[in-house]
């Protein structure tokens, strides 16, 4: 259903040493390239799910606050080629730390066609104040419960179909880390982003 | 669909007051932004410092806002802040009760428990010092430090490689200069590739695994919490145990990931630690190496360092002005790491460490080879040896020194190098010295990118008197008090 695309080279530490230069790069792609943009609280799998949407190493570590840096991919979805940006992790709208601000930033500034909303399943109630954040701002969000399996594991059932009522939003399950509600995530994206444009 | 209970955009609703101001800033902003009049009003509220100047900028009729703002501050007794967080997170809370059922779990009681030893100060503090002797001291220190690089250095390198090259060089390449750039003492192959594949690679290689395995467990975020406390009486908070955990791996990076912190002062105060009394892994690696042989020096040498990191952040800390800022992490849960990813994750490490590090090592080589050539290497190391004297050290040491100029590691790899000829005090001293000493290159450049030119030489111009300071008065308080070997 996918096919992936490296748009970074070089190695991790070039990367990071490559300080804000992605989001020069952003404006000057083609037009009809839609963009995603991956946010939430630190430790959460953003990085997970932009390495399985994109095929791009971003260092995954069970260790809020390693991404520091905003990461752009590629990543193409049927027709539809999305530019998925990673941001570092980010508590609420009320930024606290310069990480924060950058994503905030990015959120203000830049025009996204989709913003998914990555949370941890075994602790929503931390993370759904910024799901709310983003719908006040009216801003195109989906929520991603990702970490599914391991709040199962920890006795947590979550009704995806009863949130996705209550938040008016679209709402996926997944366990990005053992490749599970990939392609859901995938088809709601392109499905999302199409009635969005109609 | 129960209509009623689906949240509209927009209509999750504060409370009256919150939402007539917010009705009454939405009517003073006439341009356009790109997300919601709404967040942006929520956000004067809230008296956000950046959407301030923003909406300062943008408005004519910001002293307005300002008002109402104002106004609506004198309605509650907490800050509007807090008011609007708690109230978003009842609804959060309401919608979160009708979403999701929790089971009774064993499993959950295991690692509630395994959670609270780790955090808690009585058995956090006895884990702690497990991980450090199991993880670090007996893995990396013993068995990467030791077993692997003796067999790598002892059976590979000085049994075939080194002879095997200077046979080879001997005959095929009459040019002197020629030989001794490749190979003999300080040859690109006998010294640059020795140091980078039998001392570093094996230390580097069980340091990444090991803090691969630590870092997927989660136990990291915990460590924070645990020590929070310390760092806070150095002015800093649990946020920075991660630039500080990463310096054990590299220093480098570590300055990068800095920028999580979250005031200037804070940033300021994580980059001199790091520059001063983080040791990054090779280092670590070399010193354990070095002094695992003698337990008492090697505690002397911990302790010194423990004690110039808190005595140094405690005193900056007094010296920095600047607000202390609260502490709030998100702590995940304890996970046993997948091999795979660890694998991969270590790989990773060890493959960008040492397309960084082969380079330098060579370039290294070349320069200290240029430097014989001319002279220029003998005559500095002839101005440090005074200093290396004052240390009580042995004037051959100085190399090491210069060394470390290029790399923290490739300093220790050659003091390693001579350990034989060293006692265990002046193998103490010159540990401690060198750890203290200057940062690398690739750091100092990270320091000015992200410090600027003035913080990074006000650091490096502390660091380098002091770290000799500290050698000269540990060589003191030895030597008098008799801890001689």
């Amino acid at each position: 259903m996918s096919c992936c695309h490296q748009e970074k080279k070089g190695g991790l530490f070039k990367n990071l040493l490559r300080r804000n230069r992605g989001d020069s790069e952003a404006s000057e792609k083609q037009v009809s390239k839609k963009k995603m943009v991956l946010v939430g609280t630190p430790n959460v799998g953003k990085s997970v799910i932009f390495n399985r949407l994109t095929g791009v190493y971003a260092t995954v570590s069970n260790y809020p606050g390693t991404t520091v840096e905003v990461f752009r991919g590629t990543c193409r979805i049927g027709e539809e080629v999305f530019e998925v940006v990673d941001t570092p992790g980010m508590y609420s709208f009320m930024t606290i730390t310069e990480e924060e601000r950058v994503t905030r930033r990015l959120l203000f500034s830049e025009k996204p066609d989709i913003i998914l909303h990555v949370v941890d399943a075994k602790n929503l109630e931390r993370m759904l104040p910024m799901t709310l954040q983003l719908i006040e701002a009216g801003l195109p969000v989906m929520l991603v419960v990702n970490m599914m399996d391991e709040a199962q594991q920890i006795g947590r059932e979550i009704d995806i179909a009863k949130l996705e009522q209550l938040l008016g939003i679209p709402v996926v399950g997944t366990a990005a880390a053992i490749n599970k509600g990939m392609d859901l995530l995938k088809k709601r994206v392109v499905q999302y982003v199409k009635k969005r444009a109609a | 669909m129960l209509k009623s209970e689906r949240l509209e955009y927009g209509a999750f609703k504060y409370d009256d007051r919150i939402e007539k101001a917010i009705k009454e800033i939405e009517s003073n902003l006439k341009s356009s932004y790109n997300v919601s009049k709404r967040t942006i009003a929520l956000l004067l509220l809230q008296e956000d410092s950046e959407i301030q100047e923003m909406v300062r900028m943008r408005e004519s009729s910001f002293s307005q806002i300002s008002e109402i703002v104002k106004k609506t501050k004198m309605l509650f007794t907490e800050p509007l802040y807090y008011v609007i967080t708690v109230q978003r997170q009842k609804k959060v809370d309401e919608i979160v009760s009708k979403v999701v059922y929790t089971r009774r779990d064993s499993k959950n009681r295991l690692s509630n428990w395994l959670d609270k030893i780790t955090v808690q100060p009585l058995t956090g503090i006895p884990i702690l010092l497990l991980v450090l002797y199991f993880g670090l001291y007996k893995f990396v220190g013993q068995f990467g430090a030791g077993t692997l690089v003796d067999f790598i250095e002892g059976n590979i390198f000085d049994t075939y490689v080194n002879p095997w090259v200077d046979r080879m060089v001997t005959t095929y390449i009459s040019s002197e200069p020629i030989q001794e750039l490749l190979a003999k003492e300080y040859g690109i192959i006998t010294l640059g590739l020795r140091y980078a594949l039998a001392i570093i690679l094996p230390i580097v290689g069980t340091f990444f695994l090991m803090f691969s395995i630590i870092e997927d467990s989660g136990y990291l975020p915990r460590l924070a919490l645990l020590i929070d406390r310390v760092f806070k009486a150095i002015g800093l908070n649990g946020r920075a145990v991660i630039p500080m955990v990463l310096g054990f791996g590299c220093d480098t990076m570590a300055t990068l990931v800095s920028r999580t912190l979250e005031t200037r002062r804070e940033r300021i105060l994580a980059t001199l630690l790091l520059s001063l009394a983080i040791p990054c892994s090779a280092q670590l690696g070399v010193v354990l190496a070095m002094l695992s042989g003698n337990t008492a020096a090697l505690l002397i040498w911990a302790l010194c360092v423990l004690l110039v990191f808190l005595l140094v952040g405690f005193l900056a800390a007094r010296l920095l002005p600047g607000e202390r800022p609260v502490f709030y992490m998100e702590v995940p849960p304890l996970r046993l790491p997948r091999l795979g990813n660890i694998i991969e994750k270590t790989l990773s490490r060890m493959q960008w460490y040492f397309l960084e590090i082969v380079p330098i090592f060579i370039i290294a080589s070349v320069l200290i080879w240029i430097g014989r050539m001319t002279g220029i290497f003998d005559a500095i190391i002839r101005l440090a040896e005074p200093l290396m004297v004052a240390l009580g050290l042995p004037p051959e040491t100085a190399e090491a020194f210069l060394f470390g100029f290029f790399r923290r590691d490739y300093g220790a790899a050659g003091l390693y190098d001579m350990k034989g000829s060293l006692t265990w005090t002046q193998l103490t001293v010159a540990s401690v010295t060198l750890t203290l000493f200057l940062p690398c290159i690739a750091q100092v450049s990270v320091m000015l990118k992200e410090r600027g030119l003035m913080t990074t030489a006000a650091i490096l111009a502390f660091i380098f008197p002091f770290a000799f300071l500290v050698g000269y008065v540990l060589n003191l308080i030895l030597n008098v008090t008799g801890v001689v070997w």
